[in-house]
């Protein structure tokens, strides 16, 4: 188990596959960049990552709302008319914001200097997914999305801990109304089932005892951050795992996180999220013991992740099917094009089955195969489309008639929306942009960075010998049909 | 059999043909010459196993996050059920009754009607031994119709298009949605999944032809319906849930299988959602959206035995009051303009809705004006041949007769899927069950 590499075996393909499963994959030369490094040396430049400056700032509404709270209350008391109104303002002033987030997230991914803090941000987002459906505050979203890029490749029982605490969470899981009286016990439970251990590692009366000592935390609107409110606290002894004591809400994680399953259950869902299946026991085994000796830190375990010869089984190599969210910024990176704007982009996820900051349960997106329906792959062969050749803007007119003002709103404040397609010359030599023999390599080594199967590779001759010319529109359809293919949504 | 393996052959037939490059179907001339080849195979009535066009359709209808029966068909006189709920339970002046003991939640003015009219069926006290209190867990149990402690790899669904529906066209079972129910997971992956049937093709030039609607302007309509993303009083944290999809054969295997279903059935769809037209008044939720499709591909001829829609939101740890009750107004709104449609359409002698969620909730209220999961809770099955009225018995809120603080089940709601799969889909349920259950009387 978890063998090291032969040097011998890291080149091109190699390095694409940990810069595609570390971060969101990229263009030729960057994967030739870390071929050059060397393994040790590639899996360092995008692990150690504090030591790269990011320069992108915080969205300038990033920060508490005092005038929140008082807002909500002038609203609540206002007459119907009047409350609807302010109401209906909230609600367009928290929408846009959340367009603008997601878009602000997504830039980073795609030209953010530390593509692996993202993903591992990406992955805690799906881990411990809340969503503004019901948080319904953009502040409160950010804040949680800043919280696992801050500490998501640190200390488990310290990232668990602060997002207990952390205000969207407690929303979320409804902890900030839990008291002693009758407590709720939506986050005990799912704090075992889908943060910790998984389902049938603990028992009912685990789920009403912890849900004790989770009594007292809270969330302050006014402050818009956790509260502890001791009269809600149970002060009473609570048996958890078969242990007694007079436990509070860090007591118990800090037991939970001990459990011997806790070590397992995280690094088989951080294997599954890098390799793109779940690992055998003994691999498993492998990685919790990983886990514990870097103790009970990611960035060890990533470590040993990205380095061992497993990781770049051939069975695992071109085998994940891309999220939506890494099919768009993978995209975007190769096809060196700007993300499209916010609200495409949002469209766009939506369409494929990925709205960041709105999965579609507490467990997250199910991944792995259920990205692929019907619907889904249609809608990533015609957004393939819109990438590479672009898309007028919308008609305005009638987007939705009852309620006209918002919609203008918000696409005035948003601009315009048409989208550019990809400029063909940023992506080939002169030799590629003429002759098709240069072209199809060329293709391959950016699109899929493997070989296209021969029958694939001759409709794709026939295809560009069936042109007048090899143009720069010929060469644009040749890479929607590549991104139009099975092998295009592994990655 | 004969006509299966022809079946199968001419499945076979196509993948070659169609998939021989997985990239040459996506070019244009491709695509023309294969619809044709498509449209003829259609029409081949040797091609053709029993489906919906002529025969029997059922709609399941999940209502994700554990809907609190306690509070949908509301034991109102019930002493036990008032001190167990002081701040949220429902009182005689409230509820709609169907009888001296029990009532409908008020918000379920259209479910009411129904059962007036002997159209609608409420089992009472539905679940399974040894319960599961995690919605994923359930969920699975109830998509895959196994024991509490058995995994089962496919769903329950899926395993009658793998008995009952080999080789048929992959419109046999539609999901209106993004993701596909585990419920559909099969041996042979069948069925499709939609959401909105404009997008539902592949577009050759890649470019919106004008007049048609773009998605961007779909995203400016969903950013500015107040329905889309439910921003108003929320329903909890659980929007769907569909479960994981599993596959025998390898990714690149699956993702060519789902292309060519995609091809299979876009145009056919898109044909009929634009030919078809509603004949009753939706509500403009996401559910009352997904029957108005449903209604409309019934009433084009779809050769579909199996619709799957889904309402989430009913995870209510917190104030519940008001989100139950929109919620269930939705529900029994969008129910019964499904209903109204199909009479005019004259299909619903042919449709059965069943509903589902995978638990109820705990008998005590919670100190967040909420309530935790439970355990057994009614089903609705509604249509023309139900056999209307209350099935089963309420089971006992007497605290002695609670399991850790829940309602014990009186029915398996595997005996429900026997009845459905026995007397509504006219197919042996054993073997899709894996055991007997009796049939409950119905339909």
């Amino acid at each position: 188990m978890l063998k090291s590499l032969p040097s011998e075996r890291w080149d091109f393909t190699t390095a694409a596959h940990l810069l595609n499963r570390a971060g969101f994959g990229g263009p030729p030369a960057e994967i030739s960049e870390l071929a050059r490094l060397g393994q040790a040396g590639a899996v360092s430049r995008l692990l150690d990552f504090e030591s790269v400056a990011e320069p992108t700032s915080d969205p300038a509404w990033a920060k508490p709302d005092p005038d929140r709270t008082e807002r909500l209350q002038a609203a609540r008391m206002a007459g119907p008319e009047e409350r609807r109104k302010l109401q209906r303002e909230e609600q367009v002033n928290q929408r846009e914001r959340m367009v603008g987030l997601r878009a602000w997230w997504l830039e980073r991914m795609a030209s953010g200097a530390r593509p692996l803090q993202e993903k591992m941000t990406l992955f805690w987002h799906g881990h411990f997914a809340t969503s503004m459906v019901k948080v319904r505050d953009a502040y409160l979203m950010w804040r949680q999305n800043d919280l696992f890029r801050r500490l998501g490749t640190g200390h488990w029982p310290e990232l668990l801990i602060a997002t207990a605490r952390d205000p969207a969470m407690l929303i979320w899981l409804d902890q900030a109304q839990s008291r002693k009286e009758h407590p709720n016990e939506n986050f005990a439970r799912e704090v075992m089932e889908l943060f910790t251990l998984g389902e049938g590692h603990y028992t009912e009366r685990d789920v009403t005892e912890a849900a004790r000592a989770l009594t007292g935390w809270s969330y302050d609107r006014r402050t818009q951050d956790f509260v502890a409110r001791p009269r809600w606290h149970d002060e009473g002894s609570k048996t958890i795992f078969g242990q007694t004591g007079y436990f509070n809400g860090e007591d118990f994680l800090r037991l939970l996180v001990a459990q011997p399953q806790a070590a397992r259950f995280i690094s088989a869902k951080l294997w599954n999220f890098f390799a793109g299946e779940w690992p055998s026991e003994e691999l498993t085994t492998a990685l919790a013991a990983a886990f514990r000796d870097g103790g009970d830190s990611f960035k060890p375990l990533l470590r040993t992740i990205f380095l061992c010869e497993e990781f770049y089984a051939p069975s695992i190599i071109r085998n994940q099917v891309k999220s939506p969210v890494q099919w768009l910024v993978g995209s975007v990176r190769v096809l060196a094009r700007p993300l499209p704007p916010p609200l495409v982009c949002l469209n766009l996820t939506r369409n494929l089955g990925q709205d960041l900051f709105a999965p579609p349960n507490v467990k997250g997106w199910d991944g792995g195969l259920s990205w692929i329906t019907t619907n889904t792959l249609l809608a990533r062969y015609n957004e393939a489309a819109t990438l590479v050749q672009g898309a007028p803007p919308p008609a305005m007119a009638g987007a939705n008639p009852k309620r006209p003002i918002a919609g203008k709103q918000i696409a005035r404040r948003l601009g315009p929306v048409r989208i550019g397609g990809v400029e063909v010359d940023k992506l080939f030599t002169e030799k590629e942009r003429t002759e098709i023999e240069a072209l199809i390599p060329a293709l391959e080594r950016r699109l899929v960075q493997a070989k296209f199967r021969p029958d694939q590779e001759k409709v794709l001759r026939e295809y560009l010998a069936s042109e007048p010319q090899l143009d720069d529109h010929a060469i644009l359809n040749a890479i929607r049909l590549v991104m139009s293919t099975p092998e295009y949504q592994l990655t | 059999m004969k006509s299966e393996i022809t079946l199968q052959t001419r499945r076979e037939f196509l993948r070659q043909t169609v998939l021989g490059g997985a990239l040459s179907w996506t070019v244009p001339t491709f695509l023309a010459n294969t619809f044709a080849a498509l449209q003829a195979n259609a029409a081949d009535p040797a091609t053709q196993a029993e489906t919906g066009r002529d025969s029997t359709i059922l709609v399941v209808l999940q209502m994700a996050g554990g809907n609190d029966g306690l509070n949908t068909v509301a034991p109102f006189a019930n002493d036990h059920y008032r001190r167990a709920r002081p701040r949220i339970g429902l009182d005689a002046t409230k509820v709609l009754k169907l009888n001296d003991d029990v009532g409908l939640h008020p918000g379920l003015t259209g479910f009411k009607e129904l059962y007036d009219a002997g159209r609608l069926a409420i089992v009472q006290g539905v679940g399974y031994p040894n319960s599961n209190r995690s919605h994923f867990r359930s969920t699975e149990i109830w998509q895959t119709a196994s024991d509490s402690r058995r995994f089962e790899r496919y769903g329950w669904l899926g395993r009658y298009f793998d008995n009952a529906c080999a080789g048929c066209d992959p419109t046999i079972g539609v999901s209106i949605g993004r993701q596909m129910p585990e419920a559909f997971a099969a041996t042979h992956p069948t069925g499709v999944s939609l959401e909105n049937p404009q997008s539902y093709r592949f577009i050759p030039g890649g470019r919106f032809r004008p007049g048609e609607a773009s998605g961007t302007e779909e995203s400016f309509r969903k950013l500015n319906a107040p329905e889309a993303e439910s921003m108003d009083e929320s329903g909890g944290t659980i929007g769907s849930i569909s479960g994981p999809v599993r596959h025998t054969g390898s990714v690149l295997d699956f993702l060519e299988r789902t292309a060519l279903d995609a091809q299979l059935s876009s145009d056919k769809i898109r044909g009929i959602a634009s030919r078809v037209s509603n004949l009753a008044t939706y509500p403009g939720s996401q559910l009352g959206n997904s029957l108005k499709l449903v209604a409309k591909l019934i009433g084009g001829g779809l050769p579909t035995r199996i619709y799957y829609v889904s309402q989430g939101g009913y995870d209510t740890h917190t104030n519940q009051v008001n989100a139950q009750e929109r919620l269930l107004k939705d529900l029994g709104d969008s129910v019964q303009a499904f209903v109204t449609d199909l009479t005019g359409q004259g299909n619903l002698p042919r449709v059965l809705l069943m509903t589902f969620s995978e638990f109820g909730r705990r008998v005590a209220e919670n100190a967040s004006g909420g309530t935790d999961h439970g355990a057994a809770a009614p089903m609705f099955v509604v249509g023309d041949k139900v056999k209307a009225g209350l099935l089963g018995q309420y089971p006992s809120l007497a605290p002695a007769d609670l399991f850790q603080g829940d309602l014990k089940f009186a029915v398996d709601f595997r005996s429900v899927y026997a009845s459905v799969l026995e007397c509504w889909l006219r197919t042996p349920s054993e073997p899709i069950l894996g055991k007997k259950f009796a049939p409950l009387p119905l339909v």
